[in-house]
């Protein structure tokens, strides 16, 4: 018992310290050493003036540019997830998700899941509704909440974290947002999303 | 069991495992998608299409801040999010959009994220009945769409 709990103190460290890194907040702390942007640090000038290419070859290039900050953003998030981030998050949500979104508690495993993978979620999922603990109904509410951002971290971290390193207007300014921001919004419309289904559900499946 | 090996595991390691994964989603998912972007959108740039579908895109995009070509980031989204940001990146580099418009596209690529594909990885997978899944790509595109708007005012 004291083990777990111990494993939740620890996770939950462990998730604060993920968001922080991916928020952008402790950029000048320490010369950025918890900053994702400043960690992924930049390439030289020489190579910036000559990645805006066009066609195959100029996409070849960028996507290039693309890889490094992929490879630093998985990598960190496996180091924080080995420290419980995301055993934390679920069991955070085990209590909430009832009111809020509709569906048991024992789903908020399949719910973490679904956020790194949409093949675990899928999977774990599928598995409660054989074993009959969850309702047609509710497997139709954690549809709507997993089909829209399937697999969020994974794929924001993958495909839209590198543009934060890699665009750059020519007056110097960057994309005016954050990871932990954005990953906020899809985390919110993701619920939102899985309240209209509810509604829909209410209303029309019988 | 699993447990007790996993704590063995030198942070390092963990790290580099993940860092490996990420050179997999790179090489594999990356690099094809954003190249087929940069080729798709070099064809509707110089046949002009491009800026026609904006013309006409424009009246969906203005309530959210966005110019009209960024119709085309919504329409690569539901294929492939890596194939998106190829086509965001693709239209900054061509002086289309600003970094204000990448800010708002983000979230809303994601919401919108791969969903023909997903149609069978999720949805065929979970069991769900056909009939539903009209519901669920609107549910999306609303998610989407509400996202840019929210976007739109927290980057003012």
């Amino acid at each position: 018992m004291s083990g777990d709990t111990r494993k939740i103190v620890a996770g939950t460290i462990s998730l604060i310290l993920a968001i922080l890194f991916f928020s952008g907040w402790l950029q000048t702390l320490w010369g950025g050493i918890f900053d994702f942007n400043k960690l992924a640090g930049s390439f030289p000038e020489w190579f910036n003036a000559h990645s805006n290419g066009m066609g195959a070859k100029g996409g070849f290039l960028f996507a290039l540019t693309l890889v490094p900050s992929v490879m630093l953003a998985l990598g960190m998030v496996a180091v924080f997830e080995h420290y419980g981030a995301l055993f934390a998050a679920s069991k955070l949500l085990n209590p909430i998700l009832k009111p809020i979104m509709g569906i048991p508690g024992s789903t908020a495993i399949s719910l973490i899941a679904s956020l790194q993978s949409t093949d675990a979620g899928a999977s774990t999922t599928r598995m409660l509704r054989d074993e009959n603990k969850i309702t047609e109904k509710e497997l139709l509410i954690f549809a709507a909440f997993q089909f829209s951002a399937g697999a969020m971290i994974t794929n924001f971290l993958a495909s839209m974290a590198p543009l934060f390193v890699s665009i750059v207007d020519s007056t110097g300014r960057g994309v005016p947002t954050s990871i932990a921001t954005c990953l906020g919004v899809i985390l919110l419309f993701k619920f939102v999303g899985a309240n209209i289904m509810r509604l829909y559900v209410k209303v029309f499946v019988k | 069991m699993a447990e007790e090996k996993k704590e063995k595991e030198l942070i390092t390691e963990v790290f580099i495992n993940g860092a490996r994964k990420g050179w997999n989603v790179a090489t594999h998912s990356t690099i094809p998608n954003v190249l087929m972007a940069f080729v798709i959108i070099y064809i509707l740039n110089a046949s002009g299409l491009l800026a026609f579908i904006g013309k006409y895109a424009g009246f969906l995009m203005a309530p959210v801040g966005l110019p009209g070509v960024a119709i085309a980031v919504i329409l690569a989204a539901f294929l492939s999010m890596g194939g998106a940001s190829g086509v965001v990146v693709a239209l900054f580099a061509a002086g289309s959009i600003t970094v204000d418009h990448v800010a708002i596209l983000m979230p809303a690529i994601i919401l919108l994220g791969s969903t023909i594909q997903y149609m069978g990885r999720i949805l065929g997978v979970l069991g769900v009945a056909s009939r539903h899944f009209g519901v669920l790509f609107l549910i999306c595109i609303i998610n989407a769409y509400c996202a840019m708007f929210v976007m739109n005012i927290l980057i003012k």
